[in-house]
């Protein structure tokens, strides 16, 4: 039988990121896998999110003053985007070490290893996207045109974080150093950004605000899943910042991809 | 027409993680592997050096040498896993190497679904999967522990199904690390029908054996490496002759 691909180590990445029957389908049975022998599968990780959403949601709502009719349904857009955000940052810095017998064995393009992890990271999100339904559904929120504004935001803040998947990725297989850092980094990013607050606690301008990448990147999600309209700017920076982590990637590809089978 | 030409092929192997090596500015020669060296404080092992190294269609290459001599090594860069430091590697054909043919495998899948992994991964389409999936389950003759999970396989069970998907495709560059099979003996005679057929269609075969037997009844040439360089190229005897008598020299 003779294989109409050329072969899955093509250097090019749109050959990669084409191949997304091989990518597709090694995602696709990671997820049913998770659920064969659980009954929750992974919605266990959607539980456990909705129940740190429920508890966070009451308690912050008390401790900062805020409605929360309000607060409950902020904090959950917040933190289901922001943990799509950092299990993608968590997991890269590992993925080829991880991986180390496709890249060793076998003529693969590792972006295909990067897609796999970044669509179980996808459909990871929309379980728990099941949370915000129910949020919507317990508060009695009504859908709003503006909510078809998180296609967009989503789908830049997807290559954004594709952009940083693939950066950590090869960084991570180089140095090893580069996965404890990066849980480290991730734990004192979800402080800093406002995941928990909400910005306009703080005052306007402020650079804890303008400075950090992921406060654009979740305001473009999280406003839209909330039914409003994202801050002025926040759609601009967040251009500003997929192009950047965009060009990061194919730099790092290009100059280092071909060594990673020597590092893992 | 298949065809593989390599062009002046060097491999720098870096070792990474060895920083108290590269206090020792110097070369050091062990009694196996490639030459270990230094550049821009990154300690490496040329792992192959300067081969050039034509096949044409019908060519069924042995190689052969000491562990370490560069076999694998070379196979790896046939098989486009490394891409050579210095030197060019042009090749016309599908390139298909049967090393570790447990990649991807996952243990709670099962073993028509681990085909399909396999397959997918040694560059079939899932349509073409679909096509051959009965042929590679019968062959393999696990029957109803084709819908179990590989968990629960025996090691003779896991490289049949390994075996069987591996065989089942087409190559016109076949890489091989020593000879593949399966130990069970009812299931032998059956396995080297397979094997050999599968050999057959490709065009071109390198194999890197330990095994003179290997080596004299299925190839035409040999190839012999030593410390990462072809030291010698040509007929299997020839090249069988000078192995033995490197190696005698070596124990004297």
């Amino acid at each position: 039988m003779r294989a109409l691909r050329a072969d899955l180590g093509q250097n090019h990445p749109i050959a990669a990121i084409c191949a997304v029957d091989v990518w597709g389908y090694l995602a696709w049975q990671d997820i049913r896998l998770r659920y064969r022998r659980s009954t929750l599968g992974p919605f266990w990780i959607t539980l456990s999110m909705a129940i740190f959403c429920l508890s966070l949601g009451y308690v912050y709502s008390r401790l900062f003053k805020q409605d929360i009719v309000e607060y409950l349904p902020f904090v959950t857009a917040s933190f289901v985007m922001w943990g799509f955000m950092a299990g993608i940052m968590t997991e890269m810095p590992n993925l080829f070490v991880d991986s180390a017998p496709y890249i060793k064995d076998i003529n693969i393009n590792p972006l295909i290893i990067v897609m796999r992890a970044l669509a179980r990271h996808v459909v990871t999100f929309f379980h728990n996207a099941f949370i915000i339904i129910g949020i919507y559904l317990w508060f009695g929120m009504a859908p709003t045109p503006a909510l078809l504004m998180f296609i967009p935001g989503f789908c830049l803040t997807l290559v954004t974080m594709s952009g940083v998947a693939v950066v950590l990725s090869i960084i991570g297989a180089r140095f090893r150093d580069i996965s404890p850092i990066t849980q480290s980094a991730v734990q004192v990013l979800f402080f800093i950004t406002p995941v928990t607050w909400v910005p306009s606690m703080l005052p306007k301008h402020s650079r804890i605000l303008s400075l950090n990448p992921f406060t654009h990147l979740l305001e473009i999600t999280r406003a839209p899943l909330l039914g409003d309209s994202p801050a002025p700017g926040a759609w601009a920076s967040a251009l500003v910042i997929c192009g950047m982590s965009v060009f990061c990637a194919a730099v790092a590809y290009r100059i280092k991809a071909q060594e990673i089978p020597f590092w893992v | 027409m298949s065809r593989v030409d390599l062009e002046n092929v060097t491999l720098r192997y870096p070792l990474l993680g060895l920083r108290s090596r590269s206090l020792k500015h110097r070369l050091v020669r062990a009694a196996t592997g490639g030459v270990i060296g230094e550049a821009a404080g990154v300690t490496y092992v040329e792992a192959l050096r300067d081969i050039t190294l034509r096949l044409r269609d019908g060519d069924r290459v042995g190689l052969i040498g000491h562990n370490g001599a560069g076999k694998s090594t070379l196979l790896k860069v046939l098989g486009k896993v490394f891409r050579p430091t210095a030197g060019t590697v042009s090749i016309e054909g599908r390139v298909m190497s049967t090393a570790n043919m447990a990649v991807g495998m996952e243990a709670e899948a099962t073993g028509i679904e681990n085909i399909t992994t396999r397959g997918l991964l040694l560059g079939m389409r899932l349509r073409e999967i679909r096509d051959h999936i009965d042929e590679i389950a019968e062959f393999t003759e696990l029957g109803d522990y084709l819908s179990m999970p590989l968990r629960i396989y025996s090691t003779g069970m896991l490289t049949r199904l390994a075996f069987a998907t591996v065989t089942a495709m087409e190559a016109d560059v076949l890489l091989m690390d020593e000879v593949i099979g399966t130990g069970d003996s009812a299931f032998m005679e059956k396995a080297e029908k397979r094997l050999k057929e599968f050999m057959n269609r490709s065009r071109i075969l390198v194999i890197a054996s330990h095994s003179d037997h290997v080596i004299r009844s299925l190839c035409n040439k040999a190839a012999l490496l030593s410390h990462g360089c072809l030291l010698h190229f040509g007929d299997v005897e020839a090249v069988m002759q000078t192995y033995t008598a490197t190696a005698l020299a070596r124990v004297s």
